[in-house]
Parts: structure tokens; sequence; C-alpha cells
């Protein structure tokens, strides 16, 4: 067969010897890579039913010391507590901005609404350090350093990527003669969204809502340039604290955490696979 | 009946330009008040005093330099190894048969997501200080006689940024996976090619720009970590994170802050701006989330 092509020359036994190689080499990747990314978790969970008061692996003594502790501190609860206080408006604010931007953004011809919806994305690929300086400069000229709203706007806009992606992939799904017919039958186009789109977009945006509550639950540089002295939640409490020396409390936080919001990110897809569709 | 149908507009399936400001009107403050305003203002406050002699003073100085080489070289390589390791994981997902292995790469994808970001590094401050669980696990079996300095090195801030980025956007890539026909490696094997050619051939191809797609975004990202390399990286190590922190809370100096954020922001835009014009703006989206 001289018509086989230059590019393809014919398997030889070395070939072959390399590609197993390359196999084995890629399994033993994967293997590894799987293993460091599970063993920082279950060396937190293990440490929290630590009952050293000094971490130390493996613990010397077993118990639920560190949750105690936990529960006892004037400082972790406090700091949870405001965390999801900032979280919940700044999710809300998200959807209520992006969901509308969404459906404008799909359904409709507006010249100029993807440069909006990259725009609406930034705060999740500008890189933070940098962008958390720049808002650091636009809090400190309206002196809203250590304001709770000022704080709750600035994490709505890190959550607002998640809706706007999501939103828009999932309203690209929806069909949009499903609207039409409901508008044939009668309906405002605004009750054939609300009443027809939105619904088949719900999954999304209660996926799209998790992300972004867990985003702001979880923000750990906004909060150190802007949050100021007295906003001082729950990622802020732990850094300050691993900054200045490791409380063993943390790892009760942390595998709390964990499952906490496994179990929220979780949910979405829960809920989708009882969908019988 | 002209007057009639003059007065009522022909209805159009696509609403109107009205409608469509209406509704983005809240993405269009947002975007404007808290993203263009201050990314501008921080391009204005680089120049604050001097001008562009400030970045001049900057780059001409050792600190800043030194500080923008080791973050883009770090953030070069951590792309380059989370990317591989990234999309090994998911295509091993993708052709795996077996449950276990499946379920273990997922696990290993999500729990790092589950940490939240001050967790994860301070389950690195843990495993890594001097008298941690890695130092005793070498001083264990006897690879070293002494802790070695493992937390508060370069090193340490690499790893850290490393575990964030690679389950960074899975479902993203998964998805684009799970969109290539399996049948195309298959059929390049059974015409001859060993394993690796044919993915190399037939499915690399394929996934190319979401590959490229998800590097940008992961360099972009990488140069900007700031939580890990105050923490793990400790005073000394000469990132940009490191460096802003201390400009604006040690050494009150918000110019040589902005400028340092300025010239972050453009190394981040210029790789963004290229990934976009190569691959285009729905395939940068999907590698998103």
């Amino acid at each position: 067969m001289s018509a086989m092509h230059e590019g393809s020359p014919p398997i030889t036994a070395g070939r072959r010897a390399a590609d197993r190689a390359l196999r084995l080499l890629g399994r033993l990747g994967v293997a590894l890579s799987v293993a460091f990314l599970i063993a920082p978790a279950v060396v937190i969970v293990v440490l929290s039913f630590s009952g050293d008061d000094v971490l130390a692996f493996p613990p010397r003594s077993w118990g639920l010391r560190q949750y105690s502790e936990l529960f006892s501190s004037d400082v972790w609860l406090p700091a949870i507590w405001l965390s999801i206080k900032i979280a919940a408006p700044s999710a809300l604010l998200a959807l209520l901005i992006g969901v509308p931007a969404s459906l404008a953004i799909v359904r409709t011809r507006l010249p100029g609404r993807f440069a909006l919806q990259i725009g609406g994305i930034a705060g999740m690929i500008v890189p933070i350090s940098a962008y958390a300086v720049a808002m650091y400069g636009v809090f400190a000229q309206f002196e809203l350093l250590g304001s709770f709203w000022g704080l709750v706007i600035a994490n709505a806009i890190l959550g607002l990527p998640f809706v706007l992606v999501m939103g828009t992939a999932a309203l690209t799904r929806v069909p949009v003669e499903l609207e039409l017919v409901a508008i044939t039958l009668g309906a405002s186009r605004v009750r054939a969204w609300i009443g027809v789109t939105l619904r088949l977009m719900l999954p999304a945006i209660f996926g799209a809502a998790v992300l972004a509550f867990v985003t702001a639950f979880d923000e750990a540089v906004f909060i150190n340039f802007l949050g100021g002295p007295d906003l001082v939640t729950m990622p802020k409490a732990i850094f300050d604290s691993v900054r200045y020396g490791v409380d063993p409390a943390i790892t009760a936080i942390a595998t709390l955490l964990m499952v906490a919001t496994g179990a929220l990110m979780s949910l979405p897809t829960l809920l989708r696979k009882k969908d019988p569709r | 009946m002209t007057r009639v149908a003059v007065s009522r507009r022909a209805w159009s399936a696509t609403p109107s330009h009205s409608t469509a400001v209406l509704l983005l009107l809240p993405l269009a403050i947002a975007v404007a008040a808290f993203v263009l305003y201050p990314l501008v203002k921080l391009v204005g406050d680089s120049l604050a005093d001097g001008g562009l002699q400030n970045y001049s003073d900057a780059f001409s100085g050792p600190l800043v330099r030194r500080a923008l080489l080791t973050t883009l070289l770090y953030a070069a390589g951590v792309t380059v190894v989370a990317v591989a390791i990234r999309w090994g994981l998911a295509w091993t997902v993708r052709t795996s048969a077996s449950r276990l292995v499946k379920g273990l790469i997922w696990a290993g994808v999500m729990l790092p997501f589950w940490m939240g970001v001050v967790v994860k590094n301070y389950a690195f401050t843990v495993l890594l200080a001097n008298n941690g669980v890695v130092n005793r696990v070498l001083t264990g079996i006897g690879v070293v006689d002494r802790p070695v300095q493992l937390l508060y090195t370069p090193g340490a801030v690499i790893v850290g940024i490393a575990y964030a980025m690679i389950p960074y956007a899975f479902f993203g890539i998964y998805a684009v996976l799970s969109s290539v026909d399996l049948g195309l490696p298959a059929a390049a094997q059974s015409l001859g090619a060993t394993r690796t050619r044919a993915i190399r051939t037939t499915v690399l191809p394929l996934a190319l720009p979401g590959i490229v797609a998800s590097a940008a975004l992961v360099f972009a990202i990488s140069i900007g970590f700031y939580v890990t390399p105050v923490l793990l990286g400790g005073a000394q190590t000469p990132f940009m994170a490191t460096l802003i922190q201390d400009d604006i809370f040690t050494y009150n100096d918000p110019t040589e802050a902005a400028t340092a954020s300025v010239m972050l922001l453009l190394c981040a835009l210029l790789v963004l701006g290229a990934t976009f014009k190569a691959v285009g703006r729905e395939r940068l989206l999907r590698a998103i989330a």
C-alpha cells in the first residue's frame, strides 16, 4: 500500500512501547492528581476530631474538642453569621441584575448586548488583586470602606458572572416557540416570560444563586481591602487567624463548611435528577 | 380602519429595543459603576503625580520588576500543569468504565470547591508547616532527617494556586469532552493508530479551542491570586499580590499599588483579548462555568 500517506508511519515495536509507557504515565498522573486533590480535605476532617490543643497528625487523642471550642467561641459564630448576612442579599442582587439581562442578551437583538455581557463577567476573569485595588480606590473616594451595603454590592458583582453565564446558557435551551405559543394564546410577553421561560430556567437560576451565595460567603479578597477593621466575615476571621498563628478550631469550621457547601452545591443537581424530564 | 392599523405597531416576535434596554439597564449601571469606573480610576490613580514616569520608576526598581516576572512566570507554569491535569482528569472521567475511578475523580474535583478559598490555604499551612503532615511523613520515612522549610516559599504558593485551579470550571471542560464522539479515536485505532496517536489526532484538535480558552482563564486568574501568596508565601515572597498588599496596608503607597495593579490587568487583558480573538466569545464563556 504505497498510498499510505507520509504522516502515518507504520506502528513499530518502539512506537508501541512508547504508547504503553505514555498511557501508564497518564494513569499514574491521574492517580497522583486525585490523591493531591483529596488529601488536604481528608487531613482537615481527620484533624477536626483531634482532642489535642496543638495540631499534630495523626492526632494523639480523639474527641469533639474542636467542635465544642467552635460553638463556645465568640469569634467564629458572629463571623459566620455576618458572612451569611452579606452573602444572601449579594446573591439576590446578582439575580435581579443578571436574570433580566440574560433575557435581553439571548432574546433581543440590541446591539452592544454582548459587550455588556463581557463587562458583567469581568468580575470573575480580571485578576482579583488588581480589581480589589481598583475597588479600594472607589470605596475610599466615596467613604464606603467598612460599609455593609458596599460589600454586598461588591460581592454581587462577583456573583453576577455565574448568573449571566448559566442564565444565558439555560435560555438558549428554552425554545422561543414556547413563549410565542403562550403569546398567541393571549398572554402578554411579560406573562409568557414569567410563566413559561423563567419557570423552565428555574433550575439554572437556582444553581447560579447557590454559586453566587457560596462565592460571596467565601469571599476573602474584597473583604480584606474593603471591609475595614470592623466587618469580620468568616473568611476574614480565618485569614487573620492563619496569619497570626493557627487556631485548631478552624479544622472544625472547615469540616462543617465543607459539608454545608457540598450539600448546598449538590442540591441543584439532586433536584434536577428528580425531574422526570 | 387605517387609523387603527397605524396606531398599532406591527407585532414582532423579537422584543423591541426599548424592552431590551429596560432589561439591560441594571446590568449596564452595575458594569459602569463597579467595573468600568473602578478600572478607569485605577489607571488614573496609577498616573497620579508622576504620570508615565511611575511605570518606568516601577520597572527600574528591582522590587516591582522581580515581582511581576515571578508572578507571570509562576502563573504560566501553574497554567500548564493545572490545565494538563484538569483535561487529563476530565478525559479519564469521560472514557473510564470504572465507577470507582469516576467517583474518585469527581470527589477530587468537588472537594476543593467545597472547602472554600481560605480553608484551602489553611489546609496547606497545616500540611506544609515545619511540624506539619508532609514534614512528619518525610522525616518518618527517612527522606530527610530534619524538617524542610516548605511553608512560606514560592513553591508553597505554586502548590496552593495549582490546587485551586485544577478543578476550576471542570464541568465546562467535561461538557466539551462529552460532545466529542468516542467513535473517532476508536476508528483511528482500528485503522492502525496507537491509542496515544488516536487521541492526539482526533480528540485533541476538537478540544483544542476549549483547552486554549481554559488556559487563558487559568493564567488571568492565577496572576491575580491574593490569599495564597499572602498566606502561603509569607511576607518575603516576590509576588505581585504580596507587593500590592504591602503597598496599601504597610507603606501607604496607593500609587505604586495602582501601578502594579494596572500591570497585572494589562497582562490579563492581553492574554484574554488574544484568546477572545482566537476562539470567540462562546468558547470563552463556556470555559468560565
